[in-house]
């Protein structure tokens, strides 16, 4: 019964070979566990084919998917059918509840997980509980406890569980909330104070705050997450405690404040009475903040084009100390926007040039994050190389640009100033997913095409001019770079000026404009210089002079690149070819070679003209457009991230040893503790779960019995204390829980797993955990962590092996970017390149599949080690054949894998296609999206999927809030783009934007007016094109061109990166180095040092023995807790002191504010009286002298 | 005077008095605001006060009064400026942490630092109880009566380490001593205990009167005993006189400086009032007292930049140092640090450096913060009152609209900040001085920018307000302040009084 998603053939046998796979590996995985040496004799990951499968296996309610199924089948949309499917369980017909707080609870849940697309945890971990109240009229009314992981539900999903439990609680007939005017304060209070400790992002005034409490006819309550407590409005009979409700704050501010006009339109749609508040919200929502707007436009010169939007600041406000900013909101010479989509950008994630991220002193690569200006508020990086890179002064004077890694490379050395930092590739999609409006497009080649089409058609129709002379349009390659020659001829056609011979004019008052043209009027000639082999004309000017009078400068500053070289003697600066420049300053050449200018910037103002731009077009009798009218600051957010993912402490296995292995957790250390010289030598008390075999009696820690049986669960209520292996208390009804203290004899334990498994005995370190956080307290098998001690492979909480990537889109590959062959890729059932011929080269541009993904070479070497320990396992442990055979990284091609984003349940289904360099993962957009992540910085991890179906369990997950949260608790095994994050349904895919579009830029038009005619995702849903003949708008030759890694994370200290940081401030014209330093000392090292001292002078102390902490020193002195262990300070002098040198330094090498200044001076002053004894005479050299 | 009144300050002073006393003393021609000094001469063996107890010291008083009264008249008939030179106006610095700091901030140094604190107000407690040190608790399974009769009481003083609530809403406490630690429950049945017990702080000293239960485990309290200051307290101060002025947190510097009303009050100092009482008693000032935050500080908050009128401390400094020459010189002037000026944040706080002492003019004596003083014989306890923050938290009924509530709370444990690790920061010297080890006649805080003045057991508790307008952060949480008021002391009578300098007045 279940609907296919659209595709192709082609497609078909892709998804196909997949579930093949899946299915294999299923059978090899439950044939293990069948053995029965895991907490559960079969697999513990439920498959999910579709959001309907999803939702049922997260939240557990039956018969929810085939009910769901139905309703979308009625057309219904997502959100319809989340409140229709909680109605349905709230009144009993679905799920078969019989409490009704149960099903109340169980349709809120269902509700929010339809969604959130059955993927991140909120629904099961953000509702801590729903609660049926007596208001103090006797009436009764639904109370909805949230606590901290919503957050991961996002605002509206939030906002609208609110909705929904209004929903049902009519049809349970309940009452609305009625507070008291004193709870009402308590919220307003609460999350006032919850604004200042944690963070929001949006502060709600009292008042709004007061309306909605007031209103709202359910009442949002929630666990108490933070340690703060509230000051005015104490000990409420409502709400037990004074701690901060997160999750209560979090729904109110972020949720249904903030989403207030998406929760209306559902009210509407419902016509539901009693949320008329939301009108009241909606109205007076306030506007964006005053503060912060207050940087100057730098286009807002008289003469320079003015952009009709503001400069923001925001995202300068946190400038950290080596995260560099590479340019000022909006600034001459920072990033110049260009649109399009390469194949490794779009979803949040942007390209710049990879000669920038060399030039940039590597701070930028592949995957790092960049806290951007605009679109949206932060973007991962890719290398797109067909874009522009920066333009720089090298020490010699000449102005180059580098627009790829190599020449970046070979200028590096050389590079004095950095005068513009390229170009960065936006996607159109990125301006419609964040709803801003577009920005004056550069007029680049795809703009100066469509003119150029449109031209060359004029004129074949009007046959006035000898089209032979004209390159054909479709000629692209050849049309890309053109003669001077041609572009003047094409310009004096009508044609607008080629974006070769274009510069940043717009950036010039008139004035300026007016005085490059008299200086060359004046000093200019043309001059054959011999460049190499060639002999070429160049517009030559005096060197000194130019500096002398500012000329160069400017020059500089609208990047036209030039030489300066030693001619008879003499320093000039060459600019070659000549004429294009002349011919846009209107300085025409003589009979006798001298220059004259005819135009004065008094006459062009008398003719109306006030934009230099329009200047430059009036004069040069040619149509000449903005080069770089957009410009979008930026500074390095978090570096990219290419790691195994290790607890902290890691862990090889979840088997308690206390404090039996020491400090590292070592279970060769606990197979030999003694308790003391009597003792027997590895027997030690511990809480773990034990079992009882129900044939012969015996109690044991494993899920089999040495006879054979499989064993029960022996639990305990932590209350009553009676045995049970009940779940409940057959008492007092509590949940009971497994792992009561007790003497167990690890070595024998030890030595059997390590004999069963036939390894030699010689291990050093084998890392287990002090205690267990499940609930049963159920341990792994030792063996398991024996083999990934000898593999080098470490867990999860969840027992599975995790590697995590910073995430990128992908949308087309090459096999020769991936270390493999196209005959590789033929083996994954690649068969045509994008323009639909044959695979055969390795150099051909293939377009990805959905669930392909290409990992970083350090994972691949990680994840090689977990499949041999994993056919290790299969061989020694379960005693079946190994699978994956594994030599070489190469060999993991088309291996199985599970991705899991941090917040979500639900892993999807991936399968390797290739290696990188790029510490990052790349994958299809769909793919990221269906693991709810954008790529603007986010990360997440992968693991094998055998790995995940052998072993992990439930059991042995944390019992505490958020434990649940990255787990795969269920398996999407086929992306359907329907149900994956909508965000992705905002990816353009076209290999050309129309021509309307740049005309739309051009009037700052909201994107999704045109987004009709842009080839977006979204209008190909439902179709075989969803999958696939996708396209992009830019190329790029190599995805993992760039540095290795961020220069962040290759320098070594703090003070390092610092330096590094404001070494390149210094070099970029975009960045004043001088308020960089005041930024970073005043959001960084001056917190730190403050928050060091005042840490210093509240410090905890900790036992180095035993690690027990102590909030003050107890007055023995030494720890009580082991018996006298030493403890010591958690927070040294050296800790307050550590910035505190390299802060002054900064702050009088780069003319820091008095201010500033005066506060680290204040600063270092308190330090001293803090650490200063008076008692204790000092002495000094002159003591002795 | 009134029945009521006398009963009050009776039974605040830890006597009871008998009807015919009481006729006595309504009868006499003396004010009310004796009764405190009277009740303090009468000896603490007293019981019940009768007639015969206050004869004697009634007529003295009277006599007093009478030749006050006259010596005034002739005074203000003289009209000289100022009554007293500022060689009388002495000062004597008791108890001042500055240029005696021994903390560098080494793990021995808290240890240290606390068990001072223990063994000094241990010691205060020990005087009323006698307890044992917890290491001699007998523990484990085979407990033997203390004692023949079985579970008879034993105390134990400690410091609260911990101190939590059961499910049943029983509170237990941890008490900790140097030879050990050892839990205290507190029964939830035990209303009046817990009340007492809900107030308590972490890391305060107290001792714990009840029975341990029958395994050893816990001690069942029944009693629990603070150090405070006695009932029957009663100053041995010398008699002195003339008045002596209490402000805190003029925040020169900050954009809600309240200029104006701080000339008006120069002015006044000055003799500049048009009120000839106000000219009279500014005559007789002797002593201005300052509790710390003289300036508004730069970077003590983020953002403060844009909320300053002198960004520049020093700046701060020196327009504050002006103001402060203005002041008659006869009037001797004592300023301790707060957590605005420049001097360490850890409490004890140093005085300020030399560089802007000098900027002062001769008569301002510049103490730590918290310092003890003796004017003319008066001791006053000076402390910023960062604790404040703390208390207000934590103890119920203490608000920062009732400023000396929390200072009560001080008194009671004889510390001026009882619990660490929470908003105040502390450096580890070797002696605690924000223990309050001689009761003062006054104690003097800041901070909470709102005024009150109390007495307590003999001793006057002053909270002098501030001289900067709401801020934007007050605002924003909601606390209003009480500015351009000034609390003052008669120092012959301690009889006090507010000054209001607030524009329409």
């Amino acid at each position: 019964m279940e609907k296919k998603p659209a595709q192709s053939e082609a497609m078909q046998k892709y998804f196909d070979s997949l579930e093949a796979k899946l299915f294999t590996e299923m059978e090899i995985a439950n044939a293990a566990r069948s053995k029965g040496e895991d907490p559960h004799p079969y697999v513990e990951i439920p498959l999910a084919k579709d959001l309907a499968d999803r939702v049922e296996n997260l939240i557990g309610v039956k018969g929810v998917a085939k009910r769901l199924r139905e309703i979308e089948e009625e057309g219904k949309n997502r959100e319809e059918s989340a409140l229709l499917i909680a109605k349905e369980i709230a009144e009993g017909k679905v799920g078969g509840f019989t409490t009704r707080e149960q099903s109340v609870d169980a349709a809120i849940r269902v509700s929010m997980a339809v969604i959130t697309e059955g993927v991140v945890a909120a629904p099961i971990e953000g509702i801590a509980e729903v609660k049926i109240d007596k208001n103090s009229d006797g009436t009764e009314f639904l109370r909805i406890y949230y606590s901290g992981p919503i957050r991961s539900a996002g605002g509206t999903a939030q906002a609208l569980s609110v909705l929904v439990g209004d929903y049902v609680r009519r049809s349970l007939g309940l009452d609305r909330f009625k507070p008291r005017k004193e709870l009402v304060e308590r919220y307003a209070e609460e999350i006032r104070i919850y604004k200042r400790t944690a963070s929001l992002q949006y502060s709600p005034t009292d008042d709004e705050i007061r309306l909605i409490v007031e209103n709202c006819p359910v009442c949002v309550d929630g666990d108490a997450t933070e340690e703060a407590e509230v000051e005015g409005y104490r000990n409420m009979p409502e709400i037990p405690g004074n701690r901060l409700r997160g999750g209560m704050a979090l729904v109110i501010a972020e949720g249904m404040i903030l989403k207030a006009p998406k929760v209306k339109k559902h009210v509407d749609n419902l016509s539901m009475d009693g949320w008329e508040f939301l009108d009241k919200l909606i109205a007076g929502t306030k506007t964006e903040d005053k503060k912060g707007d207050d940087t100057p436009a730098a286009s807002g010169k008289p003469g320079a084009v003015t952009l009709k939007i503001k400069p923001k600041t925001k995202y300068i406000q946190d400038l950290i100390a080596g995260r560099p900013l590479f340019s000022h909101p909006s600034r001459e010479g920072g990033f110049r926007l260009r649109y399009g989509r390469s194949r490794n950008t779009s979803f949040a994630a942007a390209g710049i040039s990879p000669a920038g991220m060399f030039i940039l002193d590597d701070f930028i690569t592949n995957g790092t994050q960049l806290k951007v200006e605009r679109p949206g508020k932060a973007a991962g990086m890719a290398a797109v190389d067909s874009i522009e890179g920066p333009t720089v002064r090298l020490k010699n004077g000449d102005v180059v640009r580098a627009d790829d890694g190599k020449t970046a490379l070979q200028i590096k050395p050389d590079i004095e100033f950095i005068i513009d930092i390229g170009e960065i590739l936006f996607n159109y999609g990125d301006f419609l997913e964040n709803n801003h409006q577009l920005m004056p497009s550069p007029y680049c080649f795809e703009w100066w095409l469509y003119d150029y089409e449109n031209g060359y058609n004029r004129l074949k129709e009007e046959k006035k001019v000898d089209i032979s002379r004209f390159p054909n349009p479709d000629d692209v390659e050849k049309l890309k770079h053109v003669s001077e020659e041609e572009a003047l001829l094409f310009a004096d056609a009508g044609i607008p000026l080629h974006p070769d011979y274009n510069y940043l004019w717009h950036d010039l008052y008139l004035e300026e404009l007016e005085k490059i043209a008299d200086f060359i009027a004046e000093n200019g000639k043309l001059e054959d210089y011999e460049y190499e082999t060639e002999s070429v004309s160049c517009l030559s000017l005096p060197y000194e002079k130019s500096v002398d009078d500012g000329i160069k400068p400017l020059l500089e500053n609208i990047l036209i690149l030039h030489k300066v070289r030693e001619i008879d003697g003499e320093k000039r600066i060459l600019i070659a070819p000549p004429t294009h420049v002349l011919r846009c300053l209107s300085v025409t050449v003589e009979k006798d070679k001298s220059f004259k200018k005819a135009w004065t910037s008094e006459e062009i103002k008398s003719a109306g003209i006030e934009l230099t731009i329009d200047a430059v077009s009036k004069i040069s009798n040619m149509t000449v457009k903005a080069r770089a009218p957009s410009r979008i600051g930026a500074r390095m957010g978090r570096p990219e991230k290419s790691a195994l993912r290790k607890m902290s402490p890691a862990a090889q296995v979840l088997f308690p040893i206390g404090e039996h292995g020491g400090k590292t957790r070592n279970l060769v250390n606990a197979s030999e503790y003694r308790e003391d010289m009597n003792a027997t030598t590895g027997k030690f008390e511990i809480k773990i779960g034990m079992r009882v075999c129900p044939r012969c009696g015996r109690e044991t820690h494993k899920w089999r019995c040495g006879c054979g049986e499989f064993t029960i669960e022996r639990l305990f209520c932590p209350r009553c204390g009676i045995e049970t292996s009940d779940s409940k208390c057959p008492k007092c009804e509590k949940p009971t829980m497994g792992g009561r203290k007790k003497a167990i004899e690890f070595r024998p334990i030890y030595k059997e797993a390590i004999e069963r498994l036939g390894v030699r005995d010689n291990f050093d370190l084998i890392k287990g955990v002090k205690e267990l956080m499940s609930r049963a307290k159920t341990p792994e098998p030792l063996e398991k962590g024996i083999l990934r001690a000898l593999h080098d492979v470490y867990i999860f909480k969840d027992g599975t092996a995790r590697y995590d990537m910073s995430d990128i889109p992908l949308t087309h590959i090459r096999a020769d970017e991936l270390g493999i062959t196209a005959e590789d890729l033929k083996k994954l059932g690649y068969e045509k390149d994008i323009y639909g011929k044959d695979l055969e080269l390795d150099d051909q541009v293939v377009c990805l599949f959905v669930q392909d993904l290409i990992i970083s070479v350090d994972c691949a070497e990680y994840l090689l080690k977990t499949t041999q320990y994993i056919d290790d396992l299969l061989k020694k442990y379960y005693g079946v054949d190994p699978y994956y055979n594994c030599k070489t990284i190469k060999d993991l091609l088309g291996v199985m894998v599970i991705g899991l984003a941090p917040h979500t349940s639900a892993g999807v289904l991936g399968r390797l296609a290739g290696f990188t360099k790029a510490s990052v993962g790349f994958a299809h957009p769909y793919f990221h999206a269906s693991k709810r992540r954008n790529c603007d910085g986010d990360e997440d991890c992968v693991m094998l999927l055998l790995d995940g179906m052998l072993n992990f369990s439930r059991e042995y997950l944390p019992d505490k809030r958020g434990g649940q949260m990255d787990a795969p608790l269920v398996l999407t095994i086929r992306i359907d783009p329907n149900e994956i994050d909508k965000e992705a349904h905002n990816i353009d895919m076209c290999a050309r934007y129309p021509h309307a579009f740049y005309l739309a830029t051009e009037e700052y038009k909201n994107p999704a007016e045109i987004s009709k005619i842009m080839d977006l995702v979204s209008s190909r849903l439902k179709t075989p094109d969803q999958y696939e003949n996708f396209m992009f708008t830019h190329g790029t030759t190599n995805i993992a061109s760039g540095p290795a890694f961020s220069a962040y994370k290759t320098l070594e200290t703090m003070t390092d990166k610092m330096e590094a940081q404001l070494q390149l401030a210094e070099k970029i014209r975009a960045v004043d180095e001088s308020n960089v330093a005041e930024l970073v000392l005043k959001s960084h090292f001056l917190p730190d040092i403050m928050g060091n001292l005042r840490a210093f002078s509240k410090q905890t102390f900790r036992c180095i023995k035993c690690e027990a902490k102590y909030r003050r020193p107890p007055l023995t002195g030494t720890c009580p807790k082991c018996g006298g262990g030493n403890i010591i300070l958690t927070v040294h002098e050296g800790a307050v002191r550590k910035y505190v040198e390299v802060s002054k330094e900064v702050a009088i090498k780069y003319h820091v504010s008095e201010y500033t200044l005066e506060r680290i001076e204040l600063l270092e002053q308190d330090i001293i009286q803090t650490f200063e004894n008076h008692k204790i005479k000092k002495t000094s050299l002159t003591d002795f002298m | 005077m009134d029945e009521t009144i006398i009963l009050e300050k009776a039974s605040e002073a830890g006597f009871m008095i008998n009807k015919e006393a009481v006729d006595y003393l309504i009868g006499c021609r003396l004010q009310e605001d004796c009764l405190p000094r009277i009740f303090s001469e009468i000896d603490a063996s007293v019981f019940v006060i009768e007639t015969e107890h206050l004869t004697v010291l009634v007529q003295t008083l009277e006599k007093e009064a009478e030749a006050t009264k006259t010596a005034e008249e002739s005074k203000e008939t003289a009209a000289l400026p100022y009554k007293y030179s500022f060689d009388e106006n002495m000062v004597d610095v008791l108890e001042d942490i500055s240029e005696k700091t021994t903390s560098v901030g080494e793990y021995n140094q808290f240890v240290q630092y606390f068990r001072d604190r223990y063994t000094r107000i241990s010691e205060m407690i020990r005087s009323r109880v006698s307890a044992r040190p917890i290491e001699s608790l007998p523990k484990g399974k085979n407990v033997k009566p203390l004692s023949r009769e079985g579970n008879s009481d034993i105390t134990i003083i400690g410091m609260i380490s911990e101190k939590t609530t059961t499910g049943n809403q029983h509170i237990i406490l941890t008490l900790e001593d140097p030879t050990g630690t050892f839990p205290v429950l507190i029964n939830q049945r035990d209303t009046d205990l817990v009340e007492q017990a809900d107030k308590l702080l972490l890391d305060e000293i107290v001792g714990i009167t009840g029975n341990l239960t029958p395994e050893g485990t816990i001690l069942m309290a029944s009693k629990i005993t603070q150090p405070d200051v006695p009932n029957n307290y009663s100053s041995n101060r010398r008699r002195s006189e003339g008045y002596a002025l209490f402000i805190s947190d003029v925040h020169v510097g900050s954009k809600e400086f309240m200029k104006n009303e701080w000339e008006t009050f120069l002015d006044f100092l000055n003799g500049k009032s048009e009120n000839p009482q106000l000219q009279k008693m500014a005559s007789e000032i002797r002593y201005i007292i300052v509790a710390g935050d003289i300036v508004d500080g730069i970077g003590i908050y983020p953002g403060q930049e844009f909320d300053l009128e002198i960004p520049e401390i020093m700046r701060q400094y020196e327009v504050t140092a002006e103001y402060f020459h203005r002041i008659p010189k006869n009037i001797h002037v004592v300023i301790s640090p707060g957590n605005h000026d420049a001097v360490r944040r850890a409490e004890p706080q140093i005085t300020f450096s030399k560089e802007i002492q000098r900027l002062f003019p001769e008569n301002v004596t510049f103490v730590g913060n918290p310092a003890v003083i003796s004017i003319d014989g008066v001791c006053v306890h000076i402390y910023h009152g960062c604790s404040m923050d703390d208390m207000v938290a934590a103890i119920k009924g203490v608000s920062y609209q009732e400023p000396t509530s929390g200072m009560v709370e001080m008194v009671k444990r004889r510390h001026l900040a009882p619990t660490y690790g929470s908003r105040v920061m502390i450096s580890p010297e070797k002696r605690d001085y924000l223990i309050i080890d001689k009761v003062p006649d006054i104690i003097h805080c800041g901070h909470v920018h709102t005024i009150g003045v109390q007495n307590y057991k003999n001793i006057l508790l002053i909270n002098s307000g501030t001289w900067q307008a709401q801020t934007d952060f007050q605002k924003k949480v909601n606390i209003m302040p009480d500015p351009a008021k000034v609390p003052f002391v008669d120092l012959k009578t301690m009889k006090p009084g507010i000054l209001d300098f607030n524009d329409d007045y």
